[in-house]
């Protein structure tokens, strides 16, 4: 990206108050439709995330040739380097599953990043592996294709849990030709929502259109 | 002064020696003779341990192992961290060796990440040195290496390879020198009594006056009540590496030479030992 690119939007990232700005207009529209995202304030500090949670029905299965989770040096005796394989998993039962989503901001990146966990209603976190075998198929191959680039467990930067994050190293990338269109036709569009929209999907959240429609966007 | 680059190598060769004990209500078939170790302050507990496993699993029946994971005084150690940061944080002032006690059953899924595999630690340490460089160059530095520099970052960590780590290193760490420093510093401050695993800001190495900023700056902006230590004795530690750097410090000359190989500043904030 040269420097000198003249444009309202010098860099396609988003500062720490633009955050706070695009999530609080997010959220007064989530209080319009009451689909479930509300504000988390982290004590002792004016930091916080976004947050709602869903039950969501999910298969507990595991994918067959995902063997990045099988333990130290897995040998499974069976030759696994072909990389078309995308998964045919055994699905072994159909439950229902309490996912918990956060939208923070990273200030590393300067974009946001999702969080999620996911667990059966008696409490019980699902794996890695799991969470794979949930994600849809039409994602599934291009998230394989560099699988520690895109899923992987974290620890919650405010709760110091364990949770799994879409790693935040392509935001920017796909963020920009959004933005670049919406300045071209001087529209303005509210970060959080466009991205939360392309993001989402991958693990089970839909960003009803009336985001894009109703929603002020931050000047 | 010492060169500079001595420092480097003393922050890497930096060691502590370790005591690994089976946690006793692991079933076994014999005693479990406790396991000695000396651990790289810069790498990672699940990195270096694969001695230990094998040393307890001769004795644990096979049926009871699930994933290992360790525990210091009722507190599940993140695999995470670099050890060193860990030991600080943790473990600061008492005596050595540093007793850890080993664990194969029931793994605390709230506190821990899985590791089931050390491509998942490969993965996490680079992770972390893009975020790094995106606080420093806006990740330009590491996204214009190649796949093969990345890759002898990592096995230079792995294998304990000072020099093959910062042949690549290094570029990491340049900056122009009319910027006098990187564009912001990344660190983490780590303190034992909080909740929160640790604190990170948009932290600039140089004042808009032109004047280099210091740790002192850094931890008047970050925790106030650390700094103000006019209260005699002293109630906080301010740790690095095991050692309490002078709070004069330039906080770019720390960050250049006191990082960790992920490229984080780690500071540590201590109670201050009573006696």
């Amino acid at each position: 990206m040269s420097s000198g690119e003249v444009s309202n939007i010098s860099s396609y990232c988003l500062d720490e108050k633009s955050f706070h700005l695009c999530c609080k207009l997010f959220l007064q529209h989530s209080g319009v439709i009451r689909d479930g995202w509300s504000w988390a304030d982290v004590k002792g500090s004016e930091e916080g995330y976004v947050k709602k949670t869903a039950i969501i029905p999910a298969k507990l299965g595991s994918l067959l040739n995902h063997k990045a989770d099988d333990g130290m040096n897995a040998v499974t005796g069976v030759d696994e380097c072909d990389d078309e394989a995308v998964g045919d998993y055994i699905v072994q039962s159909q439950v229902l599953v309490h996912y918990e989503y956060h939208i923070l901001y990273s200030i590393g990146h300067q974009v946001p990043i999702l969080y999620f966990r996911a667990s059966t209603l008696d409490g019980q976190p699902l794996s890695l592996d799991e969470v794979w075998s949930n994600i849809h198929p039409n994602y599934r191959q291009r998230l394989l294709q560099g699988p520690w680039d895109t899923l992987t467990q974290q620890e919650h930067p405010f709760l110091g849990q364990p949770f799994f994050m879409l790693h935040p190293c392509h935001t920017e990338e796909f963020m920009k030709p959004l933005l670049q269109m919406a300045d071209d036709k001087k529209r303005k569009i509210n970060y959080i929502t466009t991205w939360l929209s392309v993001v989402g999907p991958v693990v089970g959240l839909d960003v009803p259109l009336s985001y894009h429609t109703e929603l002020p966007a931050p000047d | 002064m010492a060169d500079d680059k001595d420092v480097l190598r003393d922050v890497w060769y930096g060691r502590i020696p370790a005591c690994f004990t089976l946690y006793p209500d692991e079933v076994t078939d014999r005693e479990a003779e406790p396991f000695y170790l000396l651990l790289p302050r810069v790498s990672y507990l699940m990195l270096v341990t694969d001695k230990v496993k094998k040393h307890f699993l001769k004795v644990v029946k096979a049926e009871d192992v699930e994933e290992m994971w360790f525990e210091y005084e009722g507190t599940p150690l993140k695999w995470h961290c670099p050890i060193g940061v860990l030991f600080d944080l943790h473990a600061s002032n008492t005596a050595l060796p540093w007793s850890i006690t080993v664990h194969f059953k029931h793994f605390p899924d709230r506190d821990l990440l899985r590791c089931s595999s050390s491509a998942l630690i490969e993965a996490h340490f680079m992770s972390t040195i893009k975020e790094a460089d995106a606080f420093k160059h806006k990740g330009q530095v590491i996204n214009d290496m190649q796949k093969k520099d990345h890759k002898q970052l990592w096995m230079g960590l792995q294998n304990d390879k000072f020099d093959q780590f910062w042949a690549i290193n290094r570029k990491l760490m340049e900056y122009p020198t009319e910027d006098g420093g990187f564009r912001y510093i990344p660190f983490r401050i780590y303190q034992t009594l909080s909740d929160r695993p640790s604190i990170q800001k948009l932290f600039r190495p140089v004042s808009s006056e032109g004047h280099a900023l210091t740790l002192g700056d850094l931890l008047k902006e970050l925790v106030p009540d650390v700094i103000s230590q006019d209260d005699d004795p002293k109630k906080y530690q301010v740790v690095i590496h095991g050692i309490e750097p002078l709070f004069e410090t330039p906080i770019q000359w720390l960050s250049e030479h006191l990082s960790h190989p992920d490229n984080f500043l780690h500071i540590c904030i201590v109670p201050a030992p009573s006696d």
